[in-house]
């Protein structure tokens, strides 16, 4: 995985999340300020995030936020970031093309395509700046509605068969084949069943040969297993986690980069794909 | 047509669908069982809802669809499923009709003592949690087609605009129209349930 020229290690890779908004689901505006947003970029990749990835509209409906303004919150954010993290990966969490573009253009590595591509030109965006993309999964929705009663024959196949062109679609476009990243989308177009669906069978998303991305954080599917509320949702997420981890799933896109880091560390270990961090015990 | 009833069609109503949750919508799926038992009487039963075409379809409600387990079987598109799903033990000869354009032939009743199950919901964007969002002409929107339901009248019924229905992804119009135009004449009508807990108008009652 490399995304402008900014190689990734082997292992679980953590995305954070940070939010230049006032609104979305779990943070509630903490990081909408500037000094907010730097400094939890400064906060996250001091907790080992390895990539960053930058929004300026929450995905749930609510009052449009024009363009303009969308590219004013990330930009300002990336520009500062970049000068303050020059190996970080930048990513920036957009459907609009033009705020793609002017994320790239500010030191963005990466853009998060997370509405599944409802302006196919974002792909061209991305590789004009030879930037990486996520190719995601929302079942057809439009940017920011909610899933009514949607329904699938096989939400699996689905959600392999639109994945895998839409990632084909991205180095058709001019993306690198090694910057191309794929998102099931939990639920964006589905319900909670249609997100544990995905979650059990990721390994048929691993066997795509794409390198998966898994945005699990505090989601409904967690909470409407628990019955609980996003700000107790950590556990059922780092359980989601970790299931998607042992079964091949290389990013995770969260809100709490120490407990994943160390959820994937574990996972790792077991799947023989990361060494003890201290080797001692029965063996002095 | 004999006497008709109205419910709406969540795919929640099917507790194997909602899950742990189930019970809280038991004064809702109450609502439907009742209203749906005084078609028990009626010769056979005409089942109307909305669907990808304006066909006769065969088939069971398929929770599948929605990410349950469940049997193989032919399924209805799920507004129909779930006026199958309701009746289901009725015994009675039934018909399910798919409408998916403007209604124009209450003829496909037929003659008899014909039970009409009516399979529809009012706008689906009554707040900002609800799943369309809140469009400020869905609440009154919805009084309209509850004051239309209440009224026993056909013409009230058939006033409602389609049009507007599908913006405000009110999927019920158009099975609601089928009534109006079944019903021929006024009749006696009440509505038993008129709630909106999860941002969807949902409507049950029975016209006789």
């Amino acid at each position: 995985m490399i995304f402008r020229g900014k190689q990734l290690p082997d292992g679980s890779l953590i995305m954070a999340i940070v939010n230049r908004t006032p609104d979305s689901f779990f943070d509630r505006g903490r990081t909408f300020g500037l000094q907010a947003a730097l400094d939890r970029v400064d906060e996250v990749v001091a907790q080992g995030a390895h990539i960053v990835d930058i929004g300026g509209v929450k995905a749930a409906p609510g009052e449009p936020v024009p363009v303009e303004e969308e590219a004013r919150r990330v930009v300002e954010v990336v520009e500062a970031a970049r000068t303050r993290h020059p190996d970080v990966v930048l990513s920036v969490d957009t459907f609009e093309p033009a705020v793609a573009d002017a994320a790239c253009r500010a030191g963005a590595d990466l853009v998060n395509d997370a509405w599944g591509a409802p302006h196919p030109e974002t792909a061209q965006v991305a590789a004009s700046y030879g930037a990486g993309l996520v190719c995601t999964h929302a079942g057809g929705a439009a940017p920011r509605t909610r899933p009514h009663r949607v329904q699938y024959d096989d939400v699996v196949a689905h959600v392999v068969d639109t994945l895998t062109g839409l990632a084909e679609d991205a180095v058709s476009a001019g993306v690198l084949r090694d910057s191309v990243l794929i998102d099931p989308g939990h639920d964006f177009g589905k319900n909670s069943r249609h997100s544990l669906a995905v979650t059990a069978r990721t390994d048929a998303l691993v066997a795509t040969g794409w390198p998966v991305l898994m945005a699990l954080s505090r989601k409904d599917f967690v909470g409407e297993v628990l019955d609980l509320p996003p700000d107790d949702r950590l556990e059922g997420t780092l359980a989601a986690t970790a299931i998607c981890a042992w079964q091949g799933a290389r990013v995770f896109r969260c809100h709490d980069v120490v407990a994943t880091a160390r959820v994937l560390a574990l996972v790792d270990a077991v799947a023989g794909r990361r060494d003890l961090a201290v080797g001692k015990r029965a063996l002095a | 047509m004999h006497a008709a009833v109205f419910v709406p069609t969540p795919p929640l109503l099917v507790p194997e669908v909602a899950g742990g949750s189930a019970d809280r919508d038991d004064d809702l799926r109450t609502a439907c069982r009742e209203a749906v038992a005084t078609l028990a009487s009626a010769d056979r039963l005409v089942v109307v809802g909305s669907a990808p075409r304006s066909r006769v379809y065969e088939g069971r409600w398929d929770p599948r669809p929605f990410g349950v387990r469940g049997p193989e079987v032919t399924a209805l598109p799920y507004a129909l499923g779930i006026g199958e799903w309701l009746t289901r033990g009725f015994g009675l000869p039934t018909t399910f009709y798919g409408v998916a354009d403007e209604a124009d032939d209450a003829a496909l009743l037929g003659a008899g003592r014909v039970g009409l199950l009516v399979c529809g919901d009012g706008s689906a964007r009554r707040d900002e949690k609800a799943p369309g969002y809140s469009d400020p002409r869905a609440a009154a929107f919805d009084e309209q087609a509850q004051i239309a339901l209440a009224s026993g009248d056909p013409d009230r019924l058939l006033a409602l605009d389609p049009a507007l229905g599908d913006e405000l992804m009110a999927t019920g119009v158009r099975p609601w129209h089928v009534l109006g135009l079944a019903a021929g004449h006024r009749r006696r009508a009440e509505v038993t349930y008129a709630h909106a807990p999860y941002g969807v108008a949902y409507l049950v009652g029975t016209w006789h």
